[in-house]
């Protein structure tokens, strides 16, 4: 039994990567259409970013949703037509459609969350504000985790409103850059907190590079700072909790992810 | 391995680049086809002209008749060329392997195994298409798929904007609820004889068995098959290294249909590229033919050049019979283009018969002469008769 009544799962930011094929992470030769499979031997939930590039459509969803447990969850990305590319004209019809894409996987209750991750250049303006509250309430019911790239929404008021409205407020463990969010602790939904890890590659994060920008391996001093530290705190506050290494690109993630689950089975957060 | 093939399809790509060139087109009906012919016939039109009705190759006047406020233009193929070269250079940094459909906005890049380098495949292709947006401004629809096959279907199904990921091992799935007509390769007389077995969907193709298949398709059968499964082993063929062929273009001063003045630009064309070939040490097997009738539309022809040859007389004698197999309409000709193709070294047997071997080799003496004269005093120091008569 885990201390708190909070259950707690970990997994990696995407799952079907050829470099985990090298890394040995998949045993050799394993199809990308059977690399979920194997992934949900190992973990319990996984972060869905292929819905941030394409609108989710529900019948390739639901064939998604059959490969996996039904125990298995799983955090989906919001699309970057609400993140990213935002349309003022048609954004709520692109929410109305993600809503649907994903609705397999809330009839079968496994949704995790949804992941909405702004970019740098969203920073706290007045315009971008109504936009998030508007937003927030166009995915009400759909457990919404709202990741912020800039430091200007690291204020009180911000999390006052995100307490207010039950949004969980994603923790975000990246380099220390000035620009960046900081990496807080910081639980505002009583439902669920959300830890997303990217790694402390600086120099990769500045290249603009996908591949240099998440390329960290995170040594157990790091990882046991969260777990010993900041994630026991934050489950006692919250009856929910997920945590995503998104350090993908040499197999780091899986790596540093069983790492914590056992650090975290280890204090006794995770059965 | 298991691939990963981006398709760009920038839709109406002529009316997309002609967008670019004139911002005042945007948002508004607009149809590309030649003007100041009472018979022209629509090129291509904007998603709006659609809407109302207009098709390709639809007569303009019926075209004007269904979209009253388009706005129209003539066609400009130099610019669509252009715009084309400039998408392809967008992709080259990606890969290797970059083909390009015949000035028409689309692209394949194939990316297998180029993740350590650039990251995930469908990260590249929206990164591709937001540096094609910013760069060049055209806003091409994107798939990523196992093959090319499923990644043009998947373009053309999201058509006009938007993107679709086909995941490896979901091809059959993905195509089964679609109409057969999607599918890229199976041709009206496929689709005739399969709508005479009430055969509109994918899924029920995918019923039969290759043996069924063969009954009615023959040789077909094996090709819709595999098409209709998604199976698509056609390589995207290395950048730089596609199908080499020697091209050249004619616009007539005045559209004509006269079959003098077609035949001596001809030659003349035929000069051109025979001077070419025979520069890069090659031959072609095929000869092609492409006229631009005065109404838009295009009709090509081709004919095979038995044995590969470089010779000027033996590729005229092919691309008369190409022009000859083109030339089916009563109308006048505006611009005309000579394709050779199929390129090959040449071939190093000799005829059998004295008589033909004599012959080819006075022909090939007469052009190396012509070549020489030329090469030393200028291109107009001499001139074969036909030419002259234009």
């Amino acid at each position: 039994m885990s201390k708190y009544p909070c259950s707690i799962r970990v997994g990696t930011s995407g799952y079907s990567y050829a470099e985990w094929l090298d890394a040995g992470f998949y045993p050799p030769d394993t199809k990308p259409g059977a690399m979920l499979q194997q992934y949900a031997q190992q973990f319990s939930v996984t972060e869905l970013n292929y819905t941030w590039y394409q609108m989710p459509r529900a019948p390739a969803i639901e064939r998604m949703r059959r490969q996996v447990p039904p125990h298995f969850q799983f955090a989906a990305k919001l699309t970057r037509y609400l993140t990213h590319e935002i349309d003022a004209d048609q954004w709520r019809v692109h929410a109305a459609q993600y809503r649907d894409g994903v609705a397999p996987l809330i009839q079968s209750g496994q949704l995790a969350a949804v992941l909405v991750q702004f970019p740098p250049s969203f920073q706290r303006t007045p315009e971008n504000r109504h936009y998030l509250a508007a937003l927030l309430d166009e995915l009400h019911g759909l457990r919404a985790a709202v990741e912020f790239r800039h430091a200007s929404w690291a204020t009180e008021r911000v999390y006052v409103e995100l307490e207010r409205r039950q949004t969980a407020l994603v923790s975000v463990d990246a380099p220390g850059l000035k620009e960046l969010f900081p990496r807080l602790a910081i639980v505002t939904s009583p439902d669920l907190f959300y830890i997303r890890f990217h790694g402390r590659n600086a120099r990769g994060w500045r290249s603009g590079n996908m591949q240099k920008q998440f390329n960290y391996d995170y040594t157990e001093a790091e990882l046991d700072e969260w777990a010993e530290e900041k994630i026991e705190r934050m489950a006692g506050q919250a009856r929910s909790g997920l945590l995503f290494f998104n350090n993908h690109v040499r197999a780091q993630a899986p790596k540093n992810a069983l790492s914590m689950m056992r650090m975290l089975v280890g204090q006794g957060l995770m059965r | 391995m298991n691939r990963s093939i981006i398709h760009l399809n920038i839709a109406d790509f002529a009316v997309a680049v002609e967008r670019v060139v004139d911002c005042g087109l945007q948002d508004r009906p607009v149809i590309v086809a030649p003007l100041g012919s009472a018979r022209a016939m629509v090129y291509d039109m904007s998603e709006e002209a659609y809407q109302c009705g207009v098709q390709k190759h639809m007569p303009l006047r019926a075209a004007r008749r269904l979209c009253r406020d388009a706005s129209i233009l003539p066609p400009h193929p130099d610019r669509y060329e252009r715009a084309m070269r400039a998408l392809f250079k967008q992709a080259l940094p990606y890969s290797p392997l970059v083909e390009a459909g015949d000035v028409d906005g689309h692209l394949f890049v194939d990316t297998t195994g180029t993740s350590r380098l650039f990251g995930p495949p469908v990260d590249i292709a929206w990164r591709l298409r937001r540096q094609v947006k910013t760069a060049l401004g055209l806003d091409p629809i994107w798939s990523v798929a196992p093959n090319k096959l499923v990644a043009k279907v998947a373009t053309r199904l999201v058509k006009p904007t938007g993107e679709y990921v086909v995941g490896a091992g979901e091809e059959a799935v993905f195509l089964a609820p679609l109409p057969v007509w999607l599918v890229p390769g199976i041709e009206r007389d496929d689709l005739n004889r399969l709508r005479e077995f009430n055969f509109t969907r994918v899924s029920q193709v995918m019923a039969l068995s290759l043996a069924h298949l063969q009954v009615p398709f023959g040789n077909r059968a094996h090709f819709l098959y595999e098409a209709v499964r998604g199976i698509d082993p056609s390589p995207v063929l290395p950048a730089g290294r596609q199908r080499p062929m020697v091209i050249s273009d004619h616009d007539f001063d005045e559209d004509t249909n006269e079959r003098k003045v077609l035949e001596s630009a001809l030659y003349g064309m035929v000069e051109q590229a025979g001077r070419r070939l025979r520069q890069q040490r090659r031959a072609a097997r095929r000869v092609s033919v492409a006229l631009d009738y005065s109404d838009g539309v295009r009709c090509a022809r081709q004919s095979a050049a038995k044995p590969a040859t470089a010779n000027d007389l033996m590729l005229f004698k092919t691309a008369r019979q190409a022009l000859n197999r083109a030339r089916m309409r009563r109308l006048r000709i505006r611009h005309m283009r000579l394709t050779c193709d199929r390129l090959v070294f040449p071939p190093a047997q000799m005829a059998l018969f004295p008589e033909e071997r004599q012959n080819r080799e006075k022909q090939d003496c007469i052009v190396a002469a012509i070549d020489r004269v030329r090469s030393r005093f200028g291109r107009k120091m001499i001139q074969v008769g036909r030419t002259l008569a234009a």
